[in-house]
């Protein structure tokens, strides 16, 4: 049903309601409609004087759709006065009506009693993430910056995760502001983002690049590039960092590997503790290895091709520097059938080191492990993206060192007119870094196009003159 | 005819008993929610004629006219309230925010609501109580609506020639049900349930696992030729436990069972078992009457894959999974059954030895049919499933399925 358009009598509105079809839930649906259509103001009024009238009480759920559609259009005065009228009436709030409350107190001039409204929140429950943002931006964008730092620190000691919204909020409001304490904030946002790998998208990027050109007497100059595969930044020449791990993050991600991913809940869900203390003596006499082959999955690359005549490639490819290789297969490999063949297979063994799982076994787990233990110069090829292990691990911190890790150690392969084409594996970690007086950020090209696996190839690069 | 009168007098009173006491309490705590009279002044606005001119915020008077009556009450009834009330009072305002909340809520819902890790865990578990709360209060309608058409009934006929028939009818059939299972438990092939996954499972999860198992031993019972049922590594207060009792009550000690607290390889020859699991590389291809199978009591919502497969491999016995791809053209799902499912399975797998017979028990919304059937009805059949389901993407729906299935058929 349309709603009227102008503010319509008790008769009208009961006439109305006569013609719907089940009287009991027009209100509920016409102010639904309202919402929707954006009708004036007045309109609903005259339907809430309305229901006031004959039942002597508006019901609390018309009431937040009132509030709602006050909201949608800015009517500060209306808010407040609902927000009198449910004070009286009711002892606490639900979130829905503090959520709207707290946004449209927020973008008015009244703004500070939405902070009081949060404070009010966080008694009978936690805040969510995007009252935190209102208030955030209310508080900045009248410059009580430190109002707006306490609630942001507030929310990460809560483990809310900030929007990109409010952090982007922060870099534009303080354009051209001075202050040591200031910039040692807005820095620790950068350092947030490259701690959980969070990449911003260009419009982020752009406030960043216009904050930092803005700090009086900072001298720093902004340029959009692109790195080179060495790793060197095309405007500074400056090196960036390096995905290795450092050694104490290593032997963490391994210990890691072996007890959540190979171990977890139950040795036996993924391998047999008899194979796994085979594999680590298999590994043990003969590590280092330079590169580790997840034989099966490089089997299936071409499937027109035999799956051993792919791995034949793949082993040759890989074996010309004098690379000492692992491949790690299951032991069905070894039967001689019309995919794998036993002359095919002989000829491999030659060229490299061969360990044969068992058939329900999962040889990921192990591949991880002989990677790990053979050292930081050793690789891996598989195009799995190792995503149901990186679940495996229990936390995030370690989720990050393993993704780090994956970055700059795997080596996927791709086809190309069945040539075997190696995509190296990064040299430089993507991620926000700074040298004190340089600092390179990568972003995304827009706000929601990126794959979890891709890292953008675009960065900001900021040098202090 | 008595008998039943105290029988409805009893229902009355402990249904209505626990509803008065809530409501009570609810008045207490909601002094304000409670509706307004209509105050003289608004019966003077009212009697104005329609056509004068609206007052847009007269609503705003009709709710803060309240205000001046219950002041007072509300200055005498504000004191600290427990967590407990608290809790309470948001969920009646969440009730009133028109989400789903159940209406009543006992003081062990609402700890267990409290407990909830996350805001939507909290959600979730609201959900399901309103839920359960609807079915029950449609159950009663209906039993309402019957023993009112009952009670009309009755008094229309002699009825209770006819229901002590009913009784006696029962009561036999129970008998000749409980020799069956005797037998059964002396001479009967066993069926084990591993009653070890406690803790891989959430309470819900233990609570429906009971469930399934009370059914499958339901459906065993009032079978032809009962299975000897093993309940094994059943420890004596365990959450299994607990269940159990709660759906059997007195009768728990009466099944015609075998409860062990031991595993399987002590009661059996180890060469004898063959655990069933969805993850066994080994398909069933026939049933064997002198194995003894072993199904895991277990309900994995967020499946969990490689559980049971890797105890089954701790202990070394022999798996196997049910033939489901090559009898059924499987649709969507996990390849998992419930525990009923598979006793349905395993009974006229036993009685019969005809698989088609057997997997007409797999839910019909996890497979399209069976492979048996001609392939271009099937297509036919799928066809018309798309166009219904997916509208204009048929053509390349059907495409994309008639090259998985001529791959299956190559596979095979």
């Amino acid at each position: 049903i349309e709603p009227p358009e102008k503010p319509l009598q008790a008769e009208e509105w009961n006439r109305l309601r006569e013609s719907f079809g089940s009287p009991e839930i027009f209100e509920e649906v016409m102010f639904n409609n309202m919402i929707r259509c954006n009708s004036p103001i007045d309109v609903a009024k005259s339907l809430l004087t309305h229901v006031a009238k004959s039942n002597g009480d508006v019901a609390y759920n018309l009431l937040v759709k009132y509030l709602a559609l006050c909201v949608q259009q800015g009517q500060t005065s209306e808010i407040r006065d609902v927000y009198d009228i449910m004070k009286i009436r009711f002892r606490i709030l639900e979130s829905g009506a503090y959520n709207l409350l707290i946004r449209g107190l927020s973008n008015s001039d009244q703004w500070r009693m939405a902070l009081t409204l949060l404070e009010e929140v966080k008694k009978i429950m936690i805040p969510s993430r995007t009252n935190y943002e209102s208030c955030i931006k209310a508080a900045s964008c009248h410059q009580e910056m430190n109002v707006a730092f306490e609630l942001y620190h507030e929310m990460l000691a809560k483990d809310l995760v900030p929007t990109l919204d409010v952090l982007q909020a922060f870099f534009d409001f303080n354009r051209g502001m001075k202050g040591a304490e200031l910039q040692k904030e807005l820095f620790g946002i950068l350092l947030y983002l490259r701690e959980n790998q969070i990449y911003p998208h260009k419009t982020f990027m752009r406030s960043i690049k216009l904050w930092f050109e803005s700090i009086p007497g900072g001298n720093w100059r902004g340029h959009l590039t692109s790195i080179k595969d060495s790793g060197q930044c095309p405007v500074c020449n400056h090196q960036l960092e390096d995905s290795d791990l450092t050694e104490e993050e290593y032997n963490n991600l391994r210990e890691r590997i072996i007890r959540d991913v190979i171990h977890g809940t139950d040795t036996f869900r993924k391998t047999s503790p008899q194979e796994f203390e085979a594999f680590q003596a298999f590994v043990e006499n003969r590590f280092p290895f330079d590169i580790v082959i997840d034989g099966l999955n490089v089997s299936h690359i071409k499937p027109r091709k035999r799956q051993c005549e792919n791995l034949f490639d793949a082993v040759n490819c890989l074996a010309k520097e004098n690379a000492r290789l692992l491949v790690l297969g299951r032991k069905h490999m070894l039967v001689n059938s019309s995919n794998w063949k036993r002359e095919i297979m002989k000829e491999m063994q030659n060229k490299a080191d061969f360990f044969f799982a068992e058939n329900i076994s999962e040889d990921d787990a192990f591949l991880l492990y002989a990677t790990l233990r053979s050292g930081k110069h050793c690789k891996f090829v598989t195009r799995d993206f190792l995503r149901d292990h990186k679940a495996c691990l229990s936390d995030s911190a370690t989720r990050h060192l393993f993704r780090k890790w994956q970055r700059g150690h795997q080596i996927s392969k791709k086809m190309f007119l069945s040539v075997f084409i190696q995509q190296p594996a990064l040299r430089y970690d993507c991620v926000v870094q700074t040298t004190g007086d340089t600092w390179h950020i990568p972003y995304k090209d827009t706000f929601e196009e990126k794959y979890s696996y891709r890292v953008p190839r675009k960065w900001l690069c900021i040098q202090q003159k | 005819m008595q008998s039943a009168n105290v029988l409805l007098k009893k229902i009355v009173r402990s249904s209505v008993l626990p509803f008065a006491a809530q409501h009570g309490m609810k008045k207490d705590l909601f002094p304000l929610s409670r509706a307004l009279s209509l105050s003289p002044c608004l019966k003077q606005d009212n009697s104005r004629s329609p056509s004068e001119k609206l007052d847009l915020d007269a609503w705003k008077k009709v709710m803060k006219s309240g205000l001046q009556e219950e002041v007072s009450e509300t200055v005498s009834e504000r004191k600290e309230l427990s967590d407990l009330a608290a809790a309470r009072e948001i969920l009646e305002m969440w009730r009133l925010a028109g989400r789903s909340v159940p209406e009543n809520i006992s003081e062990e819902q609402l700890k267990t609501f409290m407990d909830c890790p996350s805001k939507s865990a909290k959600k979730k578990y609201l959900k399901y109580l309103h839920l359960k709360e609807l079915y029950k209060k449609n159950d009663k309608r209906k039993m309402d609506e019957k023993r009112e058409r009952r009670l009309e009934t009755a008094s229309k006929t002699d009825e209770t020639r006819s229901k002590s028939f009913v009784c006696l009818w029962a009561s036999c059939m129970d008998k000749a049900y409980s020799w069956r299972v005797a037998q059964s438990m002396i001479f009967g092939q066993p069926l084990v349930f591993d009653m070890s996954y406690e803790k891989d499972m959430s309470v819900r999860e233990v609570a429906n696992t009971v469930r399934q198992i009370v059914l499958s031993e339901g459906s065993n019972r009032r079978s032809l030729d009962p299975f000897h049922i093993h309940f094994c590594n059943l420890k004596d207060d365990s959450l299994y436990h607990k269940e159990f009792i709660k759906h059997y009550k007195e009768a728990w000690g009466k099944l015609l069972i075998t409860v062990t607290d031991q595993c399987y390889t002590d009661v059996f020859p180890k060469d004898k078992l063959i655990y069933l699991t969805a993850d066994s590389p080994k398909v069933m291809k026939t049933f064997d009457h002198d194995k003894i199978y072993i199904v895991g009591s277990m309900v994995d919502k967020s499946i969990k894959t490689g559980i049971s497969l890797a105890r089954a491999k701790r202990l070394g016995l022999e798996t196997a999974a049910l033939p489901l791809e090559k009898y059924l053209l499987w649709n969507a799902g996990a390849k998992n059954l419930t525990l009923d499912q598979m006793m349905h399975i395993l009974l006229t797998l036993k009685d019969t030895g005809d698989w088609k017979a057997a997997l007409e028990f797999v839910p019909k919304r996890k497979h399209y049919g069976f492979v048996s059937k001609p392939v271009h009805e099937l297509k036919k059949t799928l066809n018309l499933i798309n166009t219904l389901k997916l509208g204009k993407r048929q053509e390349e729906v059907r495409k994309q399925f008639a090259k998985n299935y001529s791959r299956k058929l190559t596979q095979k």
